[in-house]
Formats: structure tokens, sequence, C-alpha cells
């Protein structure tokens, strides 16, 4: 099984795009982008690419980008059991996460069940939600109870009752999002123990960058006080405990938040100045750190979340290129607007 | 043989304001399956909304009757017409009222049981204070420096709560649990209370009421508990008589709504499969049965009496795999049917395998499980089972008599061998003689799945690949002819010379046909062509050896029964009895369901996979909702 696995991943790990590929497609005469983005197996994206009037396959580059990320997970998951099986299948959950806010927006707005259906990222083998019985439902209300009577249950019976207190959008968002990675720490615990360190660097790369990129945001940017900052973020035990974020949502600008950071993360943020470049550049440091684990010889399950993070990412980033491109902007704005380092390592 | 009706494709163009009534009566001619419309000028979808407007009207009405209960049985009327899209429309808002209405009552009790448990935990706290001799009024003063709240809060959050409001100088008190609901009491600063109110609300706290009269005197409090508590039953009440009463105020209108919507479904499920139009026409697509045209004209005419034009063709060569396969089959071979496509739909005009399947299906089970004894509890359990698993319970029966006749013909019953003479043979003291003829039928069965691919493929217009592949008429010629030189071999006939021709010539014209197929390279194309006439001869003796288990299965059985003789004679009276008829049930569930799962694997893997694609469309015409299947 694990050698099923770690070859598995080592296929997939070939189909990665190194900065100067992605740098190429920027430039890519229209004509031969589908072509290239087949060659790397994304077919359902260079289906997309072709002129929209012409294909059949109505869905959006963002649900293509998902379907991709679901079936390559799918492929990954096969071998696995017990409680990597479940924490791989609860990652693909944020997709469907995504999808209740969805719903619960459109209920907010009042758009017609048709609408939103269409909206939704299918889900495949990993859906949970019956979405037609969802996008039904009459109001807000209808709806958190029946997701309430569902499988995600733990994660909305807080928001609902946030949601009824305040009836702030925003609220409700916060209170999914937390819900999610608290419950997503919740299934990595097990592996950190089992998996060990490898496991754990990438939970930690990416719990840390959600809290401290959460904490500026809610700071700084919404305002919020520091008790209410401090209980949206995620419960950790890596490089940012409860003590140190209780402390930096206490400070009163991003700098200071900046300076009182451990030595490692001050040391990798050092000279920036707003909170997009913190989460471009911890992203990148996780990168960084996943393709170590890709590349090492850690235990099956920690290549294939790592090799997950990094194929994620460079869809991401092909998605922007794509969209850049299809609105006609400047290579150099689209370049900009990738975050990439400059080249990695072979 | 079983082949699919040929059908005709065709285009019904018709008013816009007609298509619902049009949709409404291609349902009850009961044989149209909706395709996509291929009209290109036709670029409008005037179905849509319509189908919208169904979707949410009967995801609306099935909530309502989830809430009053079935409305009774519904009978269509023969010239009910269906709802125009505004009369959908004003239904779903009728709907729309009611349901928002019921919610309403829902939301109301879900607040009335959580008052409830609020009351309840006030209850406790009052007596939990009384108990510490707290003065409460004191404690909760609104003029104090201290600022007291009494509530709830989701169990998952009150850590997270309690290490945020530390952060504000406040304290948490965790005094009760019900479910996942966790009673607290938070104190701390009043001048610093406006800063905590935002994380209060995020994550979920409801604050208590707490009475005036409780923060004078416990006493009083304990009547204005009592007196919340009958206005709260009383408010319950009143909730649950909007619900009581739903089905008596709405019922009638209900039950119309059910016929209404039954009406609309036809356009709203053609609407899936594309319903296109422009202006005042509309265009509906699909496939009816050829010998049904005459009846379909009969049919718009009755209803729209010339207001329509009606195209029809034949399917053309291209599109042979997107049309659907109709296949009418008798009804003693319907519940065969379902274990046919478990592997896959019969592409349209190819040759349907579920006659060959069920005899050989019921051959092979009867000849691995002959018994008479075994097979008539199986017959006997398929027939009591009739209700619960329905006309499926007609293979258990079948399979059972098959088992009975070969028990017949084996001369066994329960497992006795020398109760009554065998019929035919004995495959104990006859092995090899069974054995040959397992492999005699398993050379009868491939010639024929051979057979049936070349003639699927020659019906595909691939006549090429019928003649010339390994699975066509050449591939039968080679393994014939092999059949016939191994035959002679071993003495059984004498046809040596003729069969080696054959098999030579079968096989020569294989491998020209895979070169002539390769695309590729001299030296991949020399490998391509020798591996692939290899695989060949491999495969279609390796698959004939399959059939050896079909022996080796009626071996198996005897040999079972023998086993639980000998385990049976060691023991005294009673262990003998237990330990025959445990070793017989033992032998009909484990052996049976084995023999079932084996005959199945044969018909697949063996039969199936040589000929039939599966990959057809099933024909699914358009139908009331009351309508009783025709075909």
């Amino acid at each position: 099984m694990s050698a099923y696995l770690d070859t598995r991943v080592s296929l997939f790990a070939g189909r990665l795009w190194r900065d100067e590929a992605l740098d190429a497609l920027v430039g890519a005469p229209d004509e031969t982008v589908a072509d290239t983005l087949t060659q790397r197996g994304l077919s359902q994206l260079a289906a997309g690419f072709i002129n929209p009037a012409d294909r059949q396959d109505s869905r959006s580059l963002e649900q293509r980008i998902i379907a991709q990320i679901l079936d390559e997970t799918q492929v990954l998951i096969r071998p696995l059991c017990g409680d990597a099986r479940s924490f791989l299948t609860f990652w693909t959950a944020r997709f469907e996460i995504s999808n209740v806010k969805t719903l619960l927006r459109s209920k907010l707005t009042g758009e017609r069940p048709a609408a939103v259906l269409a909206r939704l990222t299918p889900m495949g083998i990993f859906g949970r939600l019956d979405n037609q019985d969802l996008a039904h439902a009459e109001d807000v209300g209808e709806l958190l109870r029946r997701l309430e009577a569902g499988p995600y249950a733990s994660i909305v019976r807080p928001a609902r009752r946030a949601f009824e207190q305040s009836r702030d959008p925003f609220i409700l968002d916060a209170a999914l999002d937390h819900g999610y990675y608290e419950g997503l720490t919740l299934y990595a615990h097990p592996l950190e123990n089992a998996v060990g360190a490898p496991f754990r660097s990438l939970m930690a790369n990416l719990i840390d960058r959600i809290n401290l990129v959460w904490l500026l945001r809610y700071r700084f940017n919404y305002g919020l006080p520091p008790a209410q900052v401090y209980y949206l973020l995620v419960g950790s035990r890596y490089s940012l405990p409860g003590t140190r974020l209780q402390e930096l949502a206490a400070l009163d600008s991003l700098d200071a938040v900046l300076a009182a950071l451990p030595l490692p993360l001050q040391t990798q943020l050092a000279g920036v100045t707003d909170i997009p470049s913190v989460f471009a550049r911890m992203e990148h440091a996780a990168a960084g750190q996943a393709l170590r684990v890709l590349r090492s010889r850690a235990p099956d399950i920690a290549r294939a979340f790592a090799y997950l993070i990094l194929r994620e990412r460079d869809l991401r980033a092909i998605r922007a290129v794509l969209r850049g491109r299809h609105l006609g902007l400047a290579e150099a704005d689209i370049r900009m607007a990738l975050h990439r380092a400059p080249a990695r390592a072979a | 043989m079983l082949r699919a009706e040929p059908l005709n494709r065709i285009q019904l163009l018709m008013l816009a304001s007609e298509t619902q009534d049009a949709a409404l009566a291609l349902a009850r001619f009961g044989v149209f399956n909706p395709a996509p419309c291929t009209l290109d000028a036709l670029e409008e979808t005037p179905a849509v909304a319509y189908r919208e407007a169904w979707l949410e009207a009967e995801a609306r009405l099935s909530k309502l009757l989830e809430q009053c209960g079935d409305t009774g049985p519904l009978s269509i009327p023969a010239d009910a017409a269906a709802p125009a899209l505004a009369d959908l429309q004003e239904l779903n808002a009728w709907l729309k009222d009611v349901w928002v209405a019921c919610l309403a009552c829902h939301e109301s009790e879900a607040q009335i049981a959580e008052a409830r448990s609020h009351l309840d935990a006030l209850e406790e706290t009052l007596a939990k204070l009384e108990r510490l001799n707290v003065d409460l009024a004191h404690l909760l003063r609104t003029d104090s420096l201290l600022a007291v709240n009494i509530g709830s809060l989701p169990a998952t959050g009150l850590r997270r709560l309690t290490e945020a409001l530390a952060m504000t100088g406040h304290l948490v008190s965790r005094f009760d649990q019900i479910g996942e609901q966790v009673f607290a009491v938070i104190a701390g600063e009043r001048n610093r209370h406006e800063e905590v109110r935002g994380l209060l609300t995020q994550a979920g706290w409801r604050e208590l009421p707490v009475p005036d009269e409780l923060r004078i005197h416990p006493q009083a409090a304990r009547t204005w508990m009592g007196q919340e508590r009958t206005r709260l039953n009383t408010q319950s009440g009143a909730a649950c008589q909007i619900m009581d009463g739903l089905r008596e105020r709405f019922g009638p209108r209900l039950h119309e709504a059910r016929l209404r919507l039954a009406l609309a479904r036809p356009l709203a499920e053609a609407a899936l499969a594309g319903v296109r139009g422009k202006g005042g026409l509309a265009a509906l697509s699909g496939w009816v049965p050829k010998r049904q045209m005459g009846a379909l004209h009969d049919t718009l005419d009755e209803h729209f009496h010339g207001r329509y034009w009606l195209h029809v063709r034949e399917p053309s060569a291209r599109e042979v795999s997107d049309v659907p396969s109709l296949v009418r089959y008798p009804g003693w071979l319907k519940p065969f049917v379902p274990l046919v496509k478990s592997y896959g739909i019969p592409r349209y005009g190819e040759f349907d395998p579920a006659l060959p399947f069920a005899f050989t299906y019921l051959l092979l089970f009867g000849a691995m499980f002959g018994d008479i004894g075994h097979g008539a509890v199986i017959l006997l359990l398929a027939a009591a089972l009739y209700r619960r698993i329905g006309r499926m319970a007609w293979v258990g029966i079948a399979a059972g008599a098959a088992s009975m006749l070969f028990g017949l013909l084996y001369g066994s019953v329960f497992g006795y061998e020398d109760l009554i003479e065998p019929v035919w043979l004995s495959p104990l003291h006859d092995p090899i003689r069974v054995l040959t003829l397992a492999v005699a039928f398993g050379v009868g069965f491939i010639s024929f799945t051979l057979l049936a691919n070349a003639y699927n493929k020659g019906v595909a217009g691939r006549v090429a690949e019928a003649l010339f592949d390994s699975s066509g008429l050449a591939g039968l010629l080679f393994y014939l002819g092999a059949i016939g030189l191994l035959a002679s071999f071993a003495g059984a006939a004498d046809v040596a010379q003729l069969a080696a021709m054959l098999a030579g010539l079968g096989i020569l014209v294989v491998a020209a046909y895979k070169w002539h197929e390769a695309r590729a390279g001299l030296g991949e194309r020399i490998l391509v062509t020798v591996i692939e006439t290899l695989e060949t001869a491999i495969n279609l003796f390796s698959n004939t050896l399959s059939f050896m288990r079909v022996a080796a299965f009626s071996l198996n059985h005897v040999a079972l029964a023998l086993a639980v003789f000998t385990l049976a004679s060691g023991l005294d009276a009673a262990g003998h009895g237990f330990t025959l008829v445990l070793g017989n049930i033992v032998i009909i569930m484990l052996e049976g369901a084995i023999v079932a799962i084996q005959a199945l694997r044969l018909m697949y893997y063996e039969g199936f996979s040589r000929f039939f694609s599966g990959d057809g469309r099933e024909f699914v015409p358009l139908r009331l909702a009351s309508q009783h299947a025709k075909i």
C-alpha cells in the first residue's frame, strides 16, 4: 500500500509546475495554451480555455480546478485507510464548506435556486450534502437548520447561534471557517503523533499562516477587539500557540505584531509591509517546506499531503494566468499577481 | 432473438404556449424519450423557467406533505391539461406562502424549546445560588461595578471563550450542560462590558432572561418561572395548532397542487434534455419507436388539430451511440434483466444478451449446485421472500428449480448420493466425463460469444473487425480449428488436417488484420502483431479452461456433503442430526452464494466482455407520475 502511494505521489510530482513553465504560460500564444495544459494532465482546464461557445461543459474555471484537485485526491486516498484517509477526505471538505457559504449567501440575497446550483462546485464522491435540497430551502434559518441535521453539524451549529444573534454575514463566514480549521487540526492530531515531524511541519505552516493572516485582517482591516480576534483564531500547537496569539492580538499595529513574532517567522517576514505580502511570503515558505517533504523519504501520507498543497498552489497560479489572459492584462501584471519566487530549485 | 426496437428521431415544432400540453401528450403517449434539440435556428430555451418553477414548487410541496402527511392516492384525469408557466408560478408562490407560515411555526417551536431549556437552567442556578446563600439582588445589580451575565453557548466554544474573555479580565464559570449547550455565568468589569459584546455574539452566547423578581426575591422568582412556563406552553399550543390544522386547512388544495405538479412534470423533465424555441415557437426532440409513428400522429392530431410540424428521420450512423435502446422483454425474462443491466446497457442495434443469459445462468447454476433437496430449499426460500424482493424472487425460484433438475440428473438429495439412482451421471463417480462436458460447454459458449460479437460489429458498420479480428469470424475459425486439432490428438475426432487448415487460416487472417491496424514503426508493428496474435490464442484457451470450474463446483458440492457426513458420523444421535442440519444450511448459504457468484462471473467475464460493450443508453420515456410501466 505504502509502495503504491509513494509511487503514485512520485508520478504526480512530475506534474508540478516550475516557475519557468508558469512564466512561459504567461507569454505563450493563445493557440498553444490548451496543448500545454493537456500535456500537463490538465485536460479539464484545457477544455475550458477553448472558446466557451464551442464547449459543451459549462463549468467555470474555478470548478474545473477543484474537479482536478478532487480527481487527484481520489486517486491518492484509494490505498489509504483510518486516520490518513479521514484527514485527506476532510481536507477536501473545505470546498464543500465553500459551497455552504455560497448557499447561505444566496439565501441572504434571495438568489434563485437554479442560479446558485450552477455556481456550486460539484464534489463528486466527496460530496456529503444534498445541494438540490439545500438550495431549495426557503431562507437562511431553514438552510442552517437543514445543515445542522447533516454531516457538518459541529461546524454549522455554532455558526447558526452566532448568526441568529447578529444577522451579520461576516460572523457567519468567520464561524464556518473557524469551525472547519478547528476540525482539520483535530483530524491532523493523531497523524502528527503517528507520522511525526514531516506531517507536523506541513500542518504548522498551514495553521500558523491562517492564524497570522486572520489575526492581521480581523484586527487591522475589520477593527475587531483583541478578545474577539483571538476567539476567531484556530487553536494551535505550532509556532504561534494560544498565549502568543493572545499577546499578538493585543498589539495595535501591523509592525508591532510582526516585531513580536518568534524569530524564524520574523526572519521570514522581514521587510513585509502589508497583509497580502505576509500571506504570499508565508505561502512561499510553506511551499518550499512541502517540496522538501515531497522529495524526502517521509511517510506516504505526509508526501501525499505535501503534493496536494503544492498542486493546489500551482492550479491557483494557473487560474491567475488564465484569468489574466482572459481579461487582457499585461504580462507584467499577471506575473506580479502570481507572487511566486523567481524560481524554484529543480 | 431480442433486439432493440428500431427508433425514429423526431422534432416536434409547435406554439410555445402549447409546449407543456405537448410534453404532457407525449408523456401520456408513453414511448417518447426526450433528447437535446439540434435546431440551431432556435436559440432560446423556453422551458428553463418552467423547470425552475416546477423544481421549486415540487421541493416546497414535498416539505409540506412531510409535515401534514400524504393527501391520498393521486389519480390524473385523462383530460386534465398541464399548467402554463404563469399558473405554475402562481402555484409556486402559494406553496411558498404556506411553507413560510409552517417554517415560522417550526422556528417558534425551536425558540420555545430553547426558552424552556433556559428556564430549566435558570431554575437550577437559582437553587444552587440559594444553597450558597449568595445575595442575588446584590450580584445582579445593574448599577454595580461588576457586570454579571447568565447564559448559554455551544459546548465546543467554552474553552476558547474563557481564554478570550480572560484577555479582558472577565471570568467564566460553567454550571450546567444540556446536550451540546453549556450554561455559564460571566463576570467582569462593567466598563469593559461593551468590549466583549461582539465576542459573545461570535461565540453564540445566549443571555438568560433574568427577571427583576429574581434580583429581589427568590420566592417571587419561582412564581415568575411558573408563569413563564405556562406562557411557553400556551405559545407552543398555539404554534402546534397551526401545524395541526395544516391538513384540514390546505389538504384539498395541496392535493390539487400535487395533481398540477404531476401534470407539469413532463415538460420539466423534457427541459432537462433541452427544449429549444424562438419567439412564439418551441421544439421538442427525442426518440420514438418506428412502429408507433402512426399512433404518434394520431395523438398529436387529437390534441393540436394540425397546429404542429413533425420532422421524422432515422438515426444516422454517426449518432448510433446516442440512440437509446428500447427492448421489450417477455414477462418471464424481466427478473433477469437487472442482472444483465448491472453489467451495462446494450447499444442500439446490438444483440441483447438477456435471453441467452437467463438460460445459461440457470444451466451453470444447476450444473454446479445440482441437488434436489438444496434446490427445493432455495426455491421455497425465494418464494417466501417474494413480497420482500419482488420479481427478483423468480431468479431464485428458477435457480432452485434448475438445481433440483440437475439433482435429479446427478441422483443427489441433500448430499446423499445413494437415495435415488442418477438419471444421467454422478459427478463423484465420473469426474472426467463431467470435466470434459464442462470444457465442451465452454467451447460452445465461447463460439457463441464470438458469433455475437461479429454480429454486433457488423451491425455497427465495423465489418472488417467483424470478419478479421481476433474476436470476430477469423478468431472463431482459428478457435474451432484449434479445438478440432486438439480433439483429434486426444482421439475424440479425426479431423486433424481440416482443423489444422482452419486454425492456420484463422490465425493468419487475425495476424494480417493486426498488422494492418497497428499504426507504428516496423519493429513495433512486428512486436504488436506477434504479441496480440499470441494473446488471442492464449486468451481463448484460458477462457475455455475457465469452464472447468463448472465441473469442479459440482464435485465440490458432493465433497462438502461428504465432509458433513463424516463429521456427523462420529457423534451421537442428537449431535448427528444437529451436524447434518447445520452442515446443509452451511452448504446452501455458503456454496449456494459462491456458485451464484461464479455463474455470474462466467457470464460477465467469459461471455459479455467478449461481445457486449454495455455502454448503450437506456430508453427512458417521459411519464406521468401515476403511469404504470408500459414497457
